[in-house]
């Protein structure tokens, strides 16, 4: 489910430039360490720390777009691709001087013991996840199709220019696109990061599985981005059980060139059509 | 430590050179050259002890190998596809070095192979030999018709096809080259250090590499060599920042790309006008084109039905029908870009149905696009399918946004093409289509509706239904 919100985020911010934002990644690495030095600052329980978080990477989103999405919106997606790069590199060079190598954890969202429904004893926090990760996906469902401003936000994704023609603010879509992804990232980087603990290099290896979600589920299709990642969750789960770690990422990777190769335009298509 | 550091450059230049031609040229984001150039360390390591200095020329052999067999599949993909084909490419090859302790020695890495290869002065030398080469073939390669294609693949991949270029063997070509140049700067770099491990494939390299190119210039023949040498010594001059230097690069990369997108050889060099490569001499070649019941299908719409007319040289027929009736779908059928699903496309009798768009160009068949290239005059179109020396032109609306008097213009420049050509005209204007066509072919819903003299075809009840609106 945390995979679902990293790579939700990530389709926003997709559809809102066009390009692939290689710092995605590194901005949910960037929630856990903000999640991480609020707790020490605060010592507030992890529902309240939760708005703080999702504040703070709203903003490093904005910065984000008009650092590296919006001075490029008129070249090709490419120079995106290398600004985000960039980026990435500098969140991820930024948190290992700050706050060094070693991994750390945050807080956990309700408290890390387990409650016993109906016989069968949950984690606390796997259940925060779900329980969060399905309320944030349907307020965005709610936002993106049934609000005035969810419909700009998909216009602008669909036809830029046209959104521009109908006088819609691009620019400043944009930034509320990049905002919101940015939101979503802090959010799975502070649930993800009780578990799985905040470590600098990360980064990488989210943006990738957000990057495979939505490619596998169909380029800018925000439930085809949903389902992608549900499916890379229940896969490295069931694999890596099987196999071990390393042979389920191998199993993945190989999986998403067979994919690429078979469907080269993704499981289901690409239904928005083509582009970078 | 002078003479390390030279080499150093030498071998990210190498690294970069390589990643020009894919990335720089054909502007594919080709993010497994990090990898590549890992593969190409690896080989070298193990086989020193059994060859030598020669396990040198393993390097190049082995990411070529590992890049040609990855590659058919990924070149067919969009850009985003590609970038993450790549990328799992590369985790994949890094996953292999970490997992495979066998092979690789695992996270501790190979040691103890350096003695066999060669070091110190002799490896310098060695590295900078190779790189002049590489440069100097990459410099003339890319000088003349060669680069002007390239630039035509980049900015204009659909009008790349239909003047003949073939854009796949491009890619592949790039990408395999470009795999050779990483492999051999892997050997390199493990004859220098002695040592390697897995973060020889790691994604710091890619982000080197990259950085590099990206700094110093994606296609000047020296970017990569002016942006290894900036990679290389700005952290010996900025030690005190200690681990930060990466920061630092990192932002000095962002700040080129914002601020100078050709890199630094770009502030010195000009851009030039996009011109268009003389492929073919004027036209003799086929004298006949001829559709036999061509049909195309998109999901559940049929957007061509039993399409059959012919065209001969000497003639212009033009098509008309309202819009969505298929007529830009048929000149893409025709010229290979959307391959029709049946019915046979034959020029005297050779079959085009099944070709790429490439080789169809090449066959004689030129044709033009609603949308200009951004930047070019109008008419340039015409101009680049003329300059093919193809036999048949498709003109799509070249009279869109025109005034009168261009019109007129056009109108007497296309009867002078009629004595060597012959043209399938597509526009809007039914006046102008009148006056300079010889038949004109009427489609409605992606059927042949009317045939015939101009007169004939306009005063055609069904043809005037299907304009109108209303049932014949």
């Amino acid at each position: 489910m945390a995979y679902a919100l990293v790579a939700l985020g990530f389709v926003l911010a997709l559809n809102a430039s066009g390009a692939v934002n290689f710092a995605h990644g590194d901005l949910v690495v960037l929630g856990g360490a903000v999640a991480v030095l609020l707790a020490a600052w605060l010592g507030l329980p992890g529902f309240l720390l939760l708005p703080l978080v999702a504040l703070a990477l709203a903003g490093a989103g904005v910065l984000a777009a008009h650092v590296a999405i919006l001075p490029l919106a008129r070249r090709p997606p490419e120079a995106t691709f290398v600004a985000t790069i960039a980026l990435a590199a500098m969140i991820e060079q930024t948190l290992t001087v700050t706050m060094g190598a070693a991994p750390r954890t945050t807080p956990p969202f309700l408290g890390s013991g387990a409650v016993t429904i109906a016989g069968v004893p949950l984690g606390l926090q796997p259940l925060a996840i779900v329980i969060v990760g399905a309320v944030l996906v349907a307020a965005l469902w709610f936002l993106l199709e049934r609000t005035q401003i969810g419909r700009r936000m998909r216009a602008v994704a669909a036809d830029r220019h046209m959104a521009r023609a109908v006088g819609i603010p691009v620019r400043r879509y944009v930034t509320l696109s990049l905002a919101l992804s940015g939101a979503l990232a802090g959010i799975a980087g502070f649930l993800l990061g009780h578990q799985f603990l905040v470590t600098p290099t990360q980064g990488g290896s989210h943006m990738l599985k957000a990057y495979i979600a939505v490619a596998l589920g169909g380029w800018g299709s925000v439930p085809g981005a949903l389902i992608g990642a549900l499916a890379i969750g229940l896969f490295e789960t069931f694999v890596s059980a099987e196999v071990g770690d390393a042979w389920a990422s191998a199993a993945l990777y190989i999986a998403v060139l067979l994919v690429l190769t078979l469907r080269p335009r993704g499981l289901f298509g690409e239904p928005v059509g083509q582009r970078a | 430590m002078v003479e390390r550091l030279a080499t150093l450059v030498g071998i990210y230049a190498l690294l970069g050179l390589g990643y020009q031609i894919v990335f720089g040229q054909l502007r594919a984001l080709n993010l497994a050259q990090g990898a590549l150039f890992g593969v190409g360390a690896y080989a070298t390591a193990l086989t020193a002890l059994h060859l030598g200095p020669f396990a040198l020329l393993v390097a190049p052999l082995a990411a070529a190998a590992v890049a040609a067999l990855a590659a058919p599949p990924m070149l067919r993909l969009q850009s985003h596809y590609f970038a993450l084909a790549t990328l799992a490419l590369a985790s994949l090859i890094n996953l292999v070095a970490v997992n495979a302790e066998d092979l690789t020695g695992g996270a501790n890495g190979l040691v103890g192979f350096g003695l066999a290869l060669p070091r110190g002065t002799t490896l310098t030398i060695l590295v900078w030999l190779v790189l002049v080469a590489a440069v100097v073939a990459y410099a003339s390669v890319f000088k003349g018709r060669m680069g002007e294609k390239a630039r035509l693949l980049r900015d204009a991949p659909l009008v790349a096809a239909s003047v003949g270029i073939d854009a796949g063997l491009w890619r592949f070509l790039a990408f395999v080259i470009g795999g050779v140049c990483a492999g051999l700067a892997g050997g390199f770099s493990a004859a220098l250090t002695g040592v390697v491990s897995p973060e020889a494939t790691g994604f710091s390299v890619m982000l080197l590499c990259l950085t590099a190119v990206v700094v110093g210039g994606a296609r000047h023949p020296l970017g990569a060599v002016l942006g290894a040498a900036v990679a290389v010594l700005l952290p010996e001059l900025f030690r005190g920042l200690q681990g930060s230097w990466l920061l630092a690069y990192a932002a000095a990369t962002l700040a080129v790309v914002l601020w100078a997108p050709e890199g630094l050889t770009g502030l010195f060099t000009r851009r030039r006008a996009l011109s268009i490569p003389l492929v073919v001499a004027p036209s003799s070649g086929p004298r006949r084109l001829e559709l036999d019941r061509v049909s195309k299908r998109f999901g559940g719409v049929e957007a061509l039905r039993d399409v059959s007319f012919t065209v001969d040289r000497g003639e212009i027929v033009g098509l008309i029908g309202p819009n969505g009736s298929g007529k830009t779908t048929l000149l893409n059928t025709i010229s290979g870009l959307e391959p029709a699903d049946a019915g046979t496309i034959t020029l005297d009798g050779a079959h085009l149905e099944r070709l790429p768009a490439h080789a169809i160009a090449r066959h004689g068949i030129g044709r033009t696009f609603q949308t200009p290239i951004e930047g070019e005059a109008r008419g340039a179109g015409l101009a680049r399918a003329l300059a093919t020396g193809a036999a048949f032109l498709l003109l799509d609306e070249p009279a869109a946004g025109m005034t009168d008097r261009e019109r007129d213009l056009l109108a007497s420049q296309l009867r002078g093409l009629r004595r060597n050509h012959g043209i399938i005209l597509v526009d809007h204007d039914v006046e102008l289509l009148t006056r300079v066509c010889d038949r004109l072919v009427c489609l409605d819903s992606g059927k042949v509706i009317a045939v015939g003299s101009p007169a004939e075809v306009r005063a055609d009840p069904k043809v005037r239904a299907s304009f109108l609106g209303v049932p014949a």
